[in-house]
């Protein structure tokens, strides 16, 4: 029963408690503050904290996370705007009910069910996660390969315009990743005989570049949207209501658990698909759907809460992150040195618990400060954007240069920022890029190894895929993903019957 | 299909340098070891980058098809590349290239009391206030509470 003591070392640690507080309190306001993003801010702290202690680091960044992907809803209520990608369809009914006057109602039941989705994936993460890591050590390096491609073909797929678009992305990632001395052989890849490019391009300064001077960027173009004011009241929700959509919740969060779990996949794709089903399943709402139902509010948000701890269970068993927030949170365990696999579990036992009673921690602040400090938070997220944008760049740019001391990297986050800038504009998506740096040297090594174990030999290395029954379903997995992507699909379908949309 | 929106402004070319850039970077995966063999270093560069040309291609087949954006340039300039973001980036230059010189307190101050005073128009006094109070709260958090190591100039060593 050793790991008790370690689910609950930042229950007890009198700084880990704290930072665990301080997280889950920041990461609602950056959820809600439109122009801030959980991605955003992980980003940024992973460099100011990675001298720290590994707990320290991971109780502020999974507090972050935990309240950022809640804090979404508040804004989506109050204002209509939603904080987070994930709390779209929360605004389509939380608006219309806060316009009536009930926003005290929603934000009460919103944050009540998002702590039950939390819960809910928690404890899939905490059951799931040593049963998968078992099944993964299995794997071979060909199906890390397959993986790593599922993983960033998932979300180049979902997120953006096009496929296309997402693949390009994706690609990118894995060539940046790809600068530098090669591992194995230590020849230079794409380093152009300067010293600078032979460290490879750090990892973190392209995810701040992105994730936070090009959103600065775009978001200088919404600079004048009026803010909307509303009357909040009571908070606390009603027992009745809890009980009468408990069920509702759970169904959402295991819809939440299972998106989250999919390797690329996060909790802006759980909300939207959680939001439909809850549609369908509701036969008599008692507000129609759009004007302020009570289950498409509760559906969306249990299952985004509950895709957090489901998004852990690829990233620390397979080292696969589950989307862009994870793979910033790899980023900073391979910045303390740690390496999330199949072995995290069996060889550092003390870390996966430390997490898992961590996450559990930042749910219960979650269910404290969501139902508390409403009118500072009215006040607070109303700050100009002519503020924020300037303190953004000024804290992306602290970030940036505190991972190596070295103002070189001031202008690499620069320079990604400006490109993030147009790849926005133009229908790119910066996710599968940071998936690619991630993913890629990892690709790339198991890919090697692959090919070496099939001794060069292209037709032995195509037969392994097929005569190894992992490597054979992820395959078929990838193929299907892939097909359904390109114009041989809609050919298909045609072949069978019209289409019907 | 019939009702496509036109183009955004600027993304032909925007596409098409792409396309240049990641030939460019096929013929740089390329060079690392060429087709010497199925596990050598430059393998996976070259199937990278083999992707990011076939999906571009396929972008650019999408976006030849749609019509061309309503008085391109000009729109570029408006909307892409409007004069707001122009002053932003040389504001984000400036203080980049600043903050050598004069530190990281001196050049952020300078820095937000500027870009806040382009952005928000108001009085230059409530500008300063709030910059100042941004200033502090950033040096407090991170200098005093997390620690990190602020860039310090070689003009004003004294200061921080």
């Amino acid at each position: 029963m050793e790991f008790i003591g370690y689910l609950l070392l930042s229950w007890l640690d009198p700084s880990l408690l704290l930072l665990t507080a301080a997280g889950t309190l920041a990461g609602i306001y950056v959820g809600a503050i439109p122009g801030l993003s959980v991605t955003m801010a992980a980003s940024i702290l992973i460099s100011f904290t990675f001298k720290w202690e590994v707990n320290e680091a991971l109780a502020l960044i999974s507090g972050v996370f935990i309240g950022g992907v809640y804090g979404g809803s508040r804004t989506a209520i109050l204002l209509n705007i939603p904080g987070a990608p994930s709390a779209i369809a929360t605004a389509i009914e939380g608006y219309p009910m806060a316009k009536r006057g009930e926003a005290g109602t929603a934000i009460g039941l919103t944050t009540v069910m998002s702590v039950i989705g939390g819960f809910v994936g928690i404890l899939a993460l905490a059951f799931f996660a040593p049963m998968i890591s078992k099944i993964a050590i299995m794997f071979t390096s060909r199906d890390y390969l397959l993986l790593g491609m599922i993983g960033i073909l998932l979300v180049g797929t979902l997120s953006g315009e096009s496929f296309a678009k997402g693949a390009f992305a994706g690609a990118l990632g894995v060539l940046i990743g790809m600068v530098g001395l090669d591992p194995m052989t230590a020849e230079g890849r794409f380093t152009f005989g300067t010293i600078t490019l032979m460290g490879g391009i750090p990892y973190v300064v392209a995810m701040i570049g992105f994730f936070g001077v090009a959103e600065a960027f775009v978001q200088l173009h919404k600079l004048d949207l009026p803010v909307v004011k509303q009357k909040v009241d009571r908070i606390i929700p009603k027992l009745s209501d809890v009980k009468r959509y408990f069920w509702l919740a759970m169904r959402a969060s295991g819809i939440g658990t299972i998106i989250g779990a999919l390797p690329g996949t996060g909790g802006d794709i759980a909300a939207l698909l959680a939001y439909d089903d809850a549609k369908r399943a509701t036969k008599k709402p008692e507000v129609p759907f759009g004007e302020g139902a009570k289950e498409g509010l509760i559906a969306p948000e249990a299952a985004n809460n509950s895709a957090v701890g489901g998004a852990f269970i690829p990233m620390l068993t397979l080292g696969i992150p589950g989307d862009a927030v994870t793979a910033v949170i790899i980023g900073a365990l391979y910045i303390h040195g740690l390496k999330p696999g199949p072995l995290m579990i069996a060889e550092t036992p003390h870390l996966f618990w430390f997490i898992v009673g961590n996450l559990t921690l930042a749910n219960i602040f979650l269910l404290i400060f969501g139902l508390t400090g409403i009118k500072v938070f009215t006040k607070i997220v109303e700050c100009p954007k002519a503020i924020l944008i300037p303190l953004i760049i000024i804290l992306s740019s602290v970030g940036a240069y505190a991972i190596q001391n070295n103002p070189v990297d001031i202008y690499w986050m620069l320079l990604f920022g400006v490109i993030g800038y147009f790849l926005k504009t133009y229908g790119f998506q910066v996710g599968p890029i940071i998936l690619g740096v991630i993913l890629g040297p990892m690709m790339d090594a198991n890919y090697r190894r692959a090919m070496i174990g099939a001794r060069g030999d292209i037709g032995t290395f195509l037969w392994d895929f097929l005569s190894n029954p992992i490597s054979l379903i992820l395959l078929t997995a990838f193929l299907l993903m892939l097909i359904s992507q390109t114009p041989l699909w809609r050919i298909v379908k045609q072949w069978r019957r019209e289409p019907s949309s | 299909m019939s009702s496509e929106s036109p183009r955004r402004p600027g993304e032909l070319a925007f596409n098409a340098a792409l396309l240049i850039f990641s030939l460019w970077l096929l013929w740089q995966a390329f060079s690392i070891s060429g087709f010497s063999g199925l596990s050598t270093p430059g393998v996976f560069p070259m199937l990278a980058s083999g992707v990011m040309v076939i999906s571009l291609l396929a972008v650019l087949g999408k976006v030849v098809k749609r019509p061309a954006a309503h008085d391109g340039a000009r729109a570029f300039l408006q909307k892409v590349t409007p004069s707001r973001h122009v002053v932003m980036l040389g504001l984000v230059l400036a203080y980049v290239a600043l903050m050598p010189l004069l530190g990281f307190l001196v050049a952020s101050g300078l820095f937000l009391f500027a870009s806040i005073a382009f952005l928000w128009r108001r009085s230059l006094l409530v500008t300063a206030g709030i910059s100042l109070l941004a200033l502090g709260l950033i040096y407090l958090v991170f200098r005093v509470a997390f620690q990190v190591v602020l860039p310090r100039g070689e003009l004003m060593q004294w200061v921080f």
